[in-house]
């Protein structure tokens, strides 16, 4: 494969940029758009025909050095693309949505007078993701890494004068810090430890190592740690939702299909290093599970559309952790592939709403919009399936394969994952109705304005729509007729793995009724939440309250007609809501107080430190003195 | 021409008198009295006076050191060090001076708008 | 060697040229001279190991880059210095003299064989930035620096020579060599007259490069000084500080470094912990500045503390990243704190900067990228230099002080972020500021190196 093909793939966003970047007053507006969706367009162009060339080629994973780029020492990290299964695969996630999401955009800013910095910065992101993905060692990845940070942080406070925007992007970026210190912490022990970044190298010697090697479990655990900054896992979550102050485009490309999915990619990069380290393996998987249940139920209550579609981010997230976490490999990087597919369409649907209602983002005041806006209808629609579990569609085959994996590990954690499931079908259908059934809630004016969007916005829809109806073909598992096109495809990179420990790679116990029993339990499970949510919100036209609503007994009495609904509310509704307003607040409250506290324990030390420079100079001699004398007494007499 | 290659002549018997411990102890007493001096001072030009004390605790250092190794390296050692020195009071009395006129004092006590 | 005497000789031309009725020639002339200086520093280029002086200074292709990052640096600030002539006050042709004379005194620290080479080169060092400190004489506060510094500088000094003292009596020798034949011996592994001697010389040094806990007089100093003077001090004296450091450390005391390693590893910490940390509750960019270089120390101290065979490299890279980002962010304070005077004098504050990229992109881009690289953000030179250092103590095995200083690097994204935000996103009512192009030259050129090396380090390497 050629390395000038290849250098292709990053350098066309980074073109962009600099187009779009430096001449941002000048470029025309409409070319603006023009270049920076191009740019995307010709790298996935490039991407597919280095994806054919490599299936052409017998599939052989290559390294395709650049040039040599830093020596220290005896540590020598060449500038080189790694071409193998899971690189090409990402490429494909990120070029295909992120051209699709480029096109959107220049429908959905249209009317943003920042629409040359959007793009600009939209390009950057696309160029450090795929130097993320496409680097061949630790070190481009960690650029890639802090690139991609760096992008996110521009992009949430992209309309800035809003403070709370900008607090938003600085959680961001606190927390993500948190993250990469412990990825920074990771490459340096690996450095020390094999004396090399390049995955090969790495990968070769640590097969030399055994299962539970002390030193692995550190480096996996710090690894880890980046991860968990970079995709929302427990407790550094809170960020993600925050985020959704950007604008949609970005929360969809960023937020939703690639750069969340970063610490998902580190993981499988490194699975023979994850492979060796069952202890990590096991934290992956409960930080993963509970993560799942936390954001799905604090997702059931959301009123604002992004919001809802952010905890359904972070909770998706979590899933995939759990199939890291019991070595499904595959399975984790399939629902990374459907995830990228429907969620990128349920936060373009969204935008798509939102700018139909002119900026309005409670759903409490919306309602009956299918009739107005009908291909976001119908590709919501399509979308809200897809993550439900529903079978045909993509999120079922994914999300199946991770419960079947995870039945196989331990009976509680399915049962779990079941459960985050059945709250996944129920806000995504609470999602549906509230916005697209029953009455126009909001006021006449939007009511007025109502308009399904531009074509630049709805054939991305479309397109992702259909990805999102039959991406799961991709990967039908063997107990329904298919043969797992995707895990056979991925298979090659789990040789090291397979090698260090065996037993994990062995061939699935499940018979295929059990198989049948799961799937058929988690679709029940998928479908009763939906119908319960039919019921509440279609049926029963029932709308959260709003939060000022402040209802005496007395009142309440009069106005609930139904003995019911007060069982109901009071058996279940409630406990649900005091639940996941508890963990709601644990998430916002808890954690951010924990991590600001941190900030402002920095501060209180600083202004406190600071008091030791008093300006007096025999003060200062005498602190010298001091220094002086414990230095020569503790290393003269002490020691 | 090496400096060390030209050879003193042994220790004068005068200097074998005191052993070299007490020189040690009288330079490193004079070193700790200048520092003293600078801790306990407010006038900047005591201070300075204090300073240059312990740079002749060095110099005396120096040269005993010289004398019992019967190598010159440690004498020229403290001719360089007083070159400096004079250079240094040029400059730092200067100072001095240029704060005197400005704030009519010597004492640092008074030096403390920068802080923090 | 060469410069030694080349800047010697032309410090005093420059001098003399004062005495001309035309201040202008002041500021072409010195550039001039530095370049020269520049070039006939390569003129030892690759020549092997050479020793000068009765074989009291030594010259290498390392030390002949720090040279010439010391010169370039030097080059850079001077080009800053228009200005000068418009003060009837200011003496510009001894300023640009004494300049030129302390960058002889950071040559010979830098490639020192010879501890009276050594203390002579520190000392023309220091005795030239304390006259510069209080180079603005009416100004109180340029006053009490210049003395603050004075004082302290001296009893350093009194201290460092004690310490030369110590290790010439235990050891018999001036020369780096010398010294380190004692240090092998068995004796001299044990002597405590020596540990003592090397404690307090190395303190003497550490308070040269503003290290904690004798970094007090960094802040105030820093703070105090005409602002071109502060960057002189926080690049040259600091490039040259470490390279010295580094010699005696590697030369002559590599036998023992189990005894030193401990102690250098607490200062670290300290030092990393002190600048990082009080530089967050700062509200002057300036002394916010001063804060970052005592943590930069720290961070170059990691590299010592480290001593591998990349030290060295490491060391050059950092420093060299480290001027360059330093250089352009005072480029840009002086120039906004001259916009934003308030009665009369430089505002230095992070308020200054409000609002500045509305009408100064290049000026807020400059900025923002010599910030990008001081907090080491990837893709920037500065980057690298705590890549390198950090994967030395990596080799090392020193994982605890890695951890502190990774977390201590993130505490300084915080304070480098804020002039950045306020640049960009808070109001502000900054006119169009107008920039001399020489001056527009050195900002440019320092933003260019700080994302060449930062995407091409190899490349530094294969200049050596």
């Amino acid at each position: 494969m050629s390395a000038s093909l290849l250098i292709l793939i990053p350098l066309l966003p980074l073109i962009g940029f600099l187009i779009n970047g430096i001449g941002f007053r000048r470029v025309p507006k409409g070319a603006v758009g023009v270049i920076g969706s191009l740019a995307a367009l010709g790298s996935f162009a490039v991407s597919v025909a280095v994806l054919s060339a490599f299936k052409a080629a017998g599939s052989e994973p290559q390294v395709v050095s650049l040039f040599d780029w830093i020596t220290v020492g005896n540590l020598n990290i060449p500038f080189s693309f790694q071409i193998d299964q899971l690189s090409l695969l990402m490429l494909m996630i990120v070029t295909g949505v992120g051209s699709l999401i480029h096109i959107y955009s220049i429908g959905y800013m249209k009317h943003d007078e920042g629409f040359g910095k959007f793009f600009a910065f939209l390009n950057l992101f696309l160029f450090f993701m795929l130097l993320l993905v496409m680097g061949s060692n630790y070190v481009i990845m960690f650029i890639g890494w802090e690139g991609v940070g760096l992008c996110s942080y521009l992009l949430i406070g992209f309309w800035n004068t809003n403070t709370n925007y900008n607090n938003a992007a600085r959680k961001a970026f606190i927390m993500n810090r948190i993250g990469d210190l412990g990825f920074l912490l990771g490459i340096f022990t690996i450095i020390a430890t094999f004396g090399s970044v390049e995955y090969t190298e790495v990968f070769s010697q640590a097969t030399g190592l055994s299962i539970g090697d002390p030193v692995v479990v550190t480096i996996t655990l710090l690894l880890f740690v980046g991860a968990m900054g970079k995709s929302a896992q427990i407790p550094l979550f809170t960020w993600l939702p925050d985020a959704m102050a950007g604008p949609t485009p970005v929360s969809a490309l960023i937020h939703a299909a690639t750069m969340v999915t970063a610490g998902i990619y580190m993981v499988i990069r490194s699975n023979v290093l994850y492979s060796l380290a069952p202890f990590t393996l096991e934290v992956i998987s409960i930080v993963g599970i509970a993560t799942v249940l936390l954001a799905a139920s604090i997702g059931l209550l959301q009123n604002d559309i992004k919001k809802v579609l952010a905890y359904s981010t972070v909770s998706q997230l979590g899933y995939m952790f759990v199939a890291l976490g019991v070595m499904a490999y595959s399975a984790s990087m399939f629902h990374v592939i459907t995830h990228a597919f429907f969620k990128a369409l349920l936060f373009l649907g969204a935008g798509s709403v939102i700018h139909a209602m002119s900026d309005e983002q409670d759903i409490r005041s919306m309602g009956g919009l299918r009739k107005k806006l009908p291909i976001t209808f119908l590709t919501f629609l399509i979308g809200t399936i897809a993550i439900a579990g529903i079978p045909p569609f993509a999120g079922f085959f994914s999300k199946d394969e991770i419960l079947a994996h995870a039945y196989e590990h331990n009976k509680l954690l399915w049962a779990l994952g079941v459960l985050g499931s059945l709250m996944t079908s129920f806000y995504m259908f609470r999602l549906l109705f509230l916005t697209f059934f029953g009455q126009f809630r909001g006021t006449h004016e939007q009511e007025h304005h109502l308009h399904e969007s531009p074509a630049a916005m709805t054939i991305p829809l479309v397109i992702l729509a259909i990805f999102s109806a039959v991406g799961g073909f991709m990967g039908v598992p063997e107990a329904l007729g298919g043969t797992h096109q995707l895990a056979e495809f991925m298979s090659p990179l789990y040789e090291g793995a397979r090698q260090v420990n065996p037993e994990a790679f062995a061939a699935t116990t499940l018979s295929h009724s059990e198989e049948f029993m799961l799937m058929g339990i988690s679709v029940a499970a998928a479908l009763i939440a939906a119908i319960a949510a039919y019921v509440m919100y279609v049926s029963r036209n029932s709308v959260p309250a709003p939060d000022t609503a402040e209802r005496s007994s007395l009142e309440r009495l009069v106005y609930n007609k139904y003995y019911v609904d007060e069982l109901y509310n009071g058996v279940f509704v409630k406990p649900i809501a005091g639940l996941s307003n508890l963990l709601y607040s644990f998430g916002e409250f808890f954690i951010d107080l924990i991590v600001l506290g941190t900030g402002r324990l920095v501060k209180g030390v600083s202004g406190q430190l600071r008091q030791t420079q008093t300006g007096s100079v025999g003060y200062y001699i005498f602190a010298m003195v001091v220094g002086i004398v414990a230095i020569l007494f503790w290393n003269l007499l002490i020691r | 021409m090496e400096p060390s290659m030209l050879q003193m002549p042994a220790i004068p018997e005068i200097i074998q008198l005191i052993p070299l411990k007490n020189y040690l102890i009288l330079s490193t007493a004079l070193f700790v009295i200048g520092i003293i001096g600078v801790l306990t001072r407010r006038n900047a030009i005591v201070i300075f006076m204090s300073i240059e004390l312990m740079l002749n605790a060095a110099n005396l250092l120096l040269i005993a050191f010289s004398s019992y190794k019967s190598d010159p390296a440690g004498q020229v050692f403290v001719f360089f060090i007083m070159a400096v020195a004079a250079a240094e009071v040029a400059v730092g009395l200067a100072i001095i001076v240029m704060i005197y006129r400005n704030t009519r004092t010597t004492d640092v006590g008074f030096l403390n708008k920068l802080k923090w | 060697m060469y410069p030694i005497i080349l800047l010697s000789v032309l410090g005093i031309v420059v001098l003399f040229l004062g005495f001309m009725k035309s201040k202008n020639i002041l500021l072409p002339a010195t550039l001039l001279f530095l370049a020269l200086a520049l070039g006939s520093n390569f003129i030892d280029w690759n020549q092997g190991p050479l020793l000068y002086f009765y074989g009291m200074f030594s010259v290498t292709n390392l030390t002949l880059a720090f040279n010439a990052i010391v010169l370039i640096s030097a080059f850079l600030i001077v080009a800053m210095t228009r200005g000068f002539q418009d003060d009837e006050e200011a003496q510009p042709a001894e300023y640009y003299g004494i300049m030129l004379f302390s960058l002889v005194g950071a040559i010979m620290i830098i490639g020192y064989e010879h501890l009276i080479i050594f203390f002579v080169g520190i000392e023309i060092l220091s005795v030239a930035m304390y006259i510069l400190t209080g180079s603005d004489k009416r100004n109180l506060r340029s006053n009490e620096a210049s003395l603050k510094y004075f004082l302290m500088g001296a009893f350093a000094t009194g201290i460092m020579l004690f310490g030369i003292a110590l290790l010439y009596g235990a050891t018999g020798a001036f020369s780096l060599t010398g010294i380190r034949g004692f240090v092998s011996t068995a004796a001299g592994a044990q002597s405590y007259i020596l540990y003592a001697g090397l404690l307090l010389l190395l303190i003497g040094m550490l308070f040269k490069v503003s290290a904690a806990p004798f970094h007090f007089w960094t802040p105030d100093v820093y703070d105090g000084a005409p602002s071109i003077f502060t960057t002189f001090m926080s690049t040259i004296v600091k490039t040259a500080g470490f390279a010295a450091i580094f010699r005696l450390l590697s030369h002559s005391f590599a036998g023992i470094y189990d005894f030193w390693y401990i102690t250098l590893a607490v200062i670290t910490v300290l030092t990393l912990f002190v600048g990082n940390v009080v530089a967050v509750y700062q509200d002057s960019f300036k002394r916010m500045m001063a804060y970052s270089s005592i943590s930069h120390a720290g961070y170059l101290l990691i590299a010592l503390t480290a001593l591998t065979a990349q030290t060295e490299r490491s060391i050059l890279f950092y420093s060299m990243a480290y001027s360059v980002a330093t250089i352009s962010a005072f480029g840009v304070l002086m120039l906004i704190a001259k916009e934003k005077s308030l009665d009369g004098r430089p505002n230095e504050s992070y308020d200054a900067f409000n609002g500045l990229a509305k009408q100064n992109p290049l000026l807020a881009f400059v900025l923002t990228v010599s910030m990008l690289s001081l907090a080491g953000i990837p893709l920037t030179a500065g980057f690298w230099g705590k890549f390198f250092v950090f994967s030395s103590a990596a080799d090392r095995g020193l994982i605890w002080m890695l951890v502190v200083a990774v977390l201590m690097s993130a505490v300084g994204i915080y304070y480098y972020f804020r002039v950045v935000i306020a640049s960009y996103m808070k109001e502000g009512n900054t006119g169009k500021i107008r920039v001399a192009p020489f001056y527009q030259i050195v900002l440019v050129a320092a933003t260019v190196i700080t994302i060449l090396f930062g995407l091409a380090p190899g490349f530094f390497e294969q200049l050596l």
